[in-house]
C-alpha cells in the first residue's frame, strides 16, 4: 500500500515537472498567388510554380506594404506564399527550434533574429550590393551586433514619433508644438492632463510597451544603459538619471496614462486605444503610420517632433530587415524575391505604400497630400534626434546579454512592485553579472 | 511444464497491455525528466551552449527573492482556492443527483461545458469580461452608473478574477467525480435514515459524505496539483501581473527558460517545484489514509 502511495505521489510530481513544456500559438496561411498562370516566368531568373516560405511577427494590416509587395511578386512570377505567423516575442523560443529541426522559412521579416543568430543566416554582401542602402539603416537594421557581416536587408526603416489626436486637442484648446518650439516632457504630462480634462480623451499619454519607446525619455534626461570604457563597456543602467526618468514615467502612469498597460496587468495594445479615440497623445513609431492612415476615420491624428528632456529631444532609430537562413530549402528563391524588392521601380512602389523612411538612398517616399507632407516632415526631423549615447549603447550589443528582463522590471516599477531605483539596481545587476561588465559607479 | 507455459504467456499479455501505456509514459514523462535533471547542472540556453556548471543553478535559485516570492505566493493561491475547488462541486453534484431536480441533463450539461473549453481559451474569454477598459462587467457596472473596477491593476482584484476563472473550468469536472460517488451509495441508507428519522441534511452530512472520502480526496489530490501548476489560464487572463502579482511557479519556470532563455536555471526550479509537489501530495496521502477517511 506504502509503495502504491509512494508511487502515486511520485506520478504528481512528474505531471509538474512535464508541465513545463509549453508553447505559444502561431498560425500559418498559403496564399496563393493570383492564380494567373500566364504571368508565370515573366519575371527574370524566375523559374516560378515555386512556393517561398515567408514569417512574420504579426498578421499584416490592411495595406500592409511588405504583404502587398509579397502578393504581387507571387503574381508576376507564378511562385507562391507560405506565410507564417509567430509572435515577435515568441520568435526567440521558436527560432531556435525551427533551426535545430531543420524547418526553416525561406525568408523572415525580423527586427532582431538575424542579429542574435548571425552565424544562421545568409551574408546578403554576397548577393547584393550594399552601398545602395542608407548607412545608418544598414548598420542599425542589417549588421550583425557584434562583425560586419550583414545578415538582413533592411526594408523597414523607422522612427520613434509621437502621434496626436488632433480633434481632442482642438477641443482641449490646445496647439501642437513644432519642430521649432518643441514641448518639453513635463510640458506633454501637464497637457495630457489638459487633454483628459477638456479634449474628450480617457487617457492623455500612451505608450508602447517597449523599451526601445521608454528609453527615448532616458536618453532626452542624458541617461544612458551602457557607458564606453576603452575597449569594454560599463553598465550605466541604475545611474542617477536614469532612476529619476523612471520615477516620473511612474508618476505619469498613474495620472494620465493607462497603467494596466505598463505594468503588465493586461495585454491592450496601446494603438488600439488610440485609435479608438481613447488616448490623446500616443508615443509609438512610424511604422504605424501607414496603419493609421490607412484605419483612423473618426478623428484627424497627426505627428509632433518628440519632446525635450533635460538634455536634449531624443529618437530611437531601428526597424525590420529580410533575412535568409542558410539552411533554408528555397535560399535561392528568397533571394530571387529580394532581388525582385529591391528594384528601384518596385521599392518605390512599397515606399508609396508604406508612408515611411527609405532604407535606400536614392528612393524616398513622395506624400501626395499637405498634410501627409506636414507628417513625413516630422518623421524625417526625428532621425536628427538620434543621440550618441543610443549609438553607443547599440554598439556595446548590450541586448546579446539581457532583453526583455529590462521592460519587465520597468513594468514591475510601474506596478508600485518595486520602487525605480529597486528594479534598475535589479537590472543592472543581471546585466552586469551576464556581460561581465562592472557597473559604473 | 504446462503450468509454467500458461504463466509465461499471461505474463507477456500483461506486458502487451501495458505497453502502450510505459511507451507513452517513458516517452513524455521519464524521458523530459531525466533531461531536465542533467539540464539543471547545466547553462543550457535551449540552442548551443550547454557547459556544466555543478549547482550553480541551485544555489542562485535558494538566493533569489524572486523565486521564494512567486513560491509564496503559489502556496497562498492553492491554499485559498482549494476550498472552493473542493467544496463548490460537490454542492453543484449533491443538487443534479437529487430527486426534486427537473432537467438534470440540461443542468450537468451547462456546468460540464467549460471543462471542454481549452484553459486559454477560458482565460481569454474571462479576460474579455473582466478587461478593464472594454471588458462586458465593466460596462454594465457603468451603465448602472457606478464606478469601473480596476480588475487588472488591483493585484487582489486580478487574482479573484483568476480565482473564479480556475473554479469555472473545473467545476464541471469535479461534479462528474462527485456524481460518480454518490451513484454508488446504495439507496438503502438513505431509506434507512429515513426510517430512522433522519432529514436531508443529516443524511448528506452523515451518509454522503463519509462514503464519498475516496472521491473528495481524488478531488482534493487533483485540485491541489491542478493549482499549484496553474499556467494557461493565468497567461490568458492576466499574463502574470500586475508585475509578477499573478505570477505562479509554472509561469515563473517558463519565464526563465523560455523568455530569459536559461534552459538549465528553469530545469532546476521546475525539478524543485517537482518534489515540492510531490511531498504536499505525499503529506495527503499520508493524513487521508490514501483516501480511506479525510
Amino acid at each position: 500500500m506504502k509503495k502504491r502511495q509512494i508511487i502515486a505521489a511520485a506520478m504528481a510530481g512528474v505531471m509538474v515537472l512535464s508541465a513545463t513544456a509549453c508553447s505559444s500559438g502561431s498560425s500559418s496561411q498559403s496564399t496563393t498567388a493570383a492564380g494567373d498562370t500566364a504571368a508565370a516566368g515573366e519575371s527574370a531568373g524566375s523559374t516560378g510554380g515555386q512556393t517561398l516560405t515567408v514569417l512574420l511577427s504579426e498578421e499584416p494590416n490592411e495595406g500592409d506594404a511588405l504583404t502587398m509587395m509579397l502578393n504581387n511578386w507571387a503574381e508576376e512570377t507564378g511562385n507562391t506564399l507560405d506565410v507564417q505567423i509567430i509572435a515577435y516575442d515568441d520568435q526567440l523560443t521558436k527560432f531556435p527550434s525551427m533551426a535545430k529541426n531543420n524547418d526553416l522559412p525561406d525568408l523572415i521579416a525580423t527586427t532582431r533574429l538575424h542579429q542574435l543568430y548571425p552565424d544562421e543566416f545568409v551574408d546578403m554582401s554576397q548577393y547584393f550590393d550594399t552601398s545602395m542602402f542608407e548607412e545608418s539603416a544598414l548598420k542599425i537594421v542589417g549588421k550583425d551586433y557584434v562583425s560586419d557581416k550583414i545578415t538582413g536587408l533592411p526594408y523597414n526603416f523607422t522612427t520613434t514619433c509621437v502621434f496626436y489626436n488632433a480633434d481632442a486637442f482642438e477641443a482641449a484648446g490646445l496647439e501642437a508644438p513644432t519642430a521649432d518650439d518643441p514641448w518639453t516632457w513635463d510640458e506633454l504630462y501637464a497637457n495630457a492632463q489638459t487633454l483628459m480634462d477638456k479634449g474628450g480623451v480617457k487617457y492623455g499619454f500612451a505608450a508602447d510597451v517597449s523599451r526601445a519607446r521608454y528609453d527615448i525619455l532616458m536618453y532626452a534626461n542624458g541617461g544612458s544603459l551602457t557607458l564606453a570604457d576603452g575597449d569594454t563597456f560599463k553598465v550605466n543602467v541604475n545611474c542617477e538619471e536614469n532612476v529619476k526618468t523612471l520615477e516620473d514615467f511612474v508618476a505619469a502612469n498613474q495620472t494620465v496614462m493607462p497603467q494596466a498597460i505598463w505594468s503588465g496587468a493586461t495585454a491592450d495594445n496601446p494603438a488600439d486605444y488610440f485609435k479608438n479615440g481613447d488616448v490623446g497623445i500616443y508615443l509609438s513609431g512610424s511604422w504605424n503610420y501607414s496603419d493609421f492612415a490607412n484605419t483612423i476615420t473618426n478623428f484627424d491624428f497627426a505627428l509632433m517632433p518628440s519632446p525635450m528632456g533635460t538634455v536634449s529631444q531624443s529618437s530611437i532609430i531601428g526597424g525590420s530587415a529580410l533575412a535568409v537562413p542558410e539552411n533554408a530549402a528555397n535560399k535561392d528563391l528568397a533571394i530571387e524575391f529580394l532581388t525582385w524588392l529591391y528594384d528601384a521601380d518596385n521599392f518605390k512602389t512599397y515606399l508609396q505604400q508604406d508612408k515611411g523612411l527609405s532604407s535606400l538612398k536614392d528612393i524616398i517616399y513622395e506624400p501626395d497630400t499637405e498634410d501627409g507632407k506636414a507628417d513625413y516632415e516630422v518623421i524625417q526631423g526625428e532621425v536628427e534626434y538620434v543621440t550618441d549615447t543610443f549609438m553607443v549603447d547599440e554598439s556595446s550589443a548590450w541586448r546579446n546579454y539581457k532583453d526583455n528582463e529590462y521592460r519587465d522590471y520597468i513594468k514591475r516599477a510601474v506596478s508600485g512592485e518595486m520602487t525605480a531605483q529597486e528594479a534598475l539596481d535589479a537590472f543592472a545587476n543581471e546585466l552586469s553579472e551576464s556581460s561581465g561588465w562592472a557597473i559604473a559607479e | 511444464m504446462h503450468k509454467k507455459k500458461h504463466s509465461f504467456a499471461h505474463t507477456k499479455a500483461f506486458w502487451l497491455f501495458v505497453a502502450p501505456a510505459l511507451i507513452l509514459f517513458t516517452i513524455f514523462f521519464i524521458v523530459p525528466l531525466c533531461l531536465a535533471i542533467g539540464f539543471s547542472f547545466t547553462n543550457y540556453d535551449g540552442w548551443k551552449t550547454m557547459d556544466f556548471v555543478g549547482l550553480d543553478n541551485y544555489v542562485k535559485m535558494f538566493t533569489d527573492p524572486d523565486f521564494y516570492a512567486t513560491l509564496r505566493r503559489t502556496f497562498i493561491y492553492a491554499i485559498v482556492n482549494l476550498p472552493f475547488k473542493v467544496i463548490l462541486p460537490l454542492l453543484v453534484a449533491a443538487l443534479v443527483t437529487s430527486p426534486l431536480l427537473k432537467a438534470k441533463t440540461l443542468v450537468r450539461t451547462f456546468v460540464y461545458i467549460p471543462v471542454l473549453l481549452s484553459a486559454l481559451v477560458a482565460g481569454i474569454t474571462i479576460n474579455w469580461m473582466f478587461g478593464e477598459e472594454y471588458g462586458l462587467i465593466n460596462f454594465l457596472i457603468e451603465s448602472a452608473g457606478g464606478e469601473r473596477l480596476q480588475w487588472a491593476m488591483n493585484p487582489i482584484l486580478a487574482t479573484v478574477v483568476i480565482s473564479v476563472a480556475t473554479n469555472w473550468v473545473s467545476i464541471g469536472f469535479n461534479m462528474i467525480l462527485y456524481i460518480g460517488g454518490i451513484n454508488n451509495i446504495s439507496p438503502e441508507l438513505y431509506e434507512a435514515a429515513s426510517v430512522d428519522g433522519a432529514n436531508k441534511v443529516n443524511s448528506f452530512f452523515k451518509i454522503t459524505l463519509p462514503l464519498l472520502a475516496p472521491t473528495i480526496f481524488i478531488v482534493l489530490l487533483l485540485s491541489t496539483v491542478n493549482l499549484l501548476k496553474e499556467y494557461t489560464l493565468v497567461q490568458g487572463i492576466t499574463t502574470g501581473g500586475p508585475g509578477t502579482s499573478t505570477t505562479y511557479i509554472i509561469q515563473y519556470i517558463f519565464n526563465q527558460g523560455f523568455t530569459q532563455m536559461r534552459y538549465g536555471y528553469a530545469s532546476a526550479i521546475g525539478i524543485i517545484a517537482g518534489l515540492i509537489f510531490i511531498v504536499i501530495a505525499g503529506i495527503q496521502f499520508k493524513l487521508s489514509n490514501g483516501g480511506g477517511e479525510v
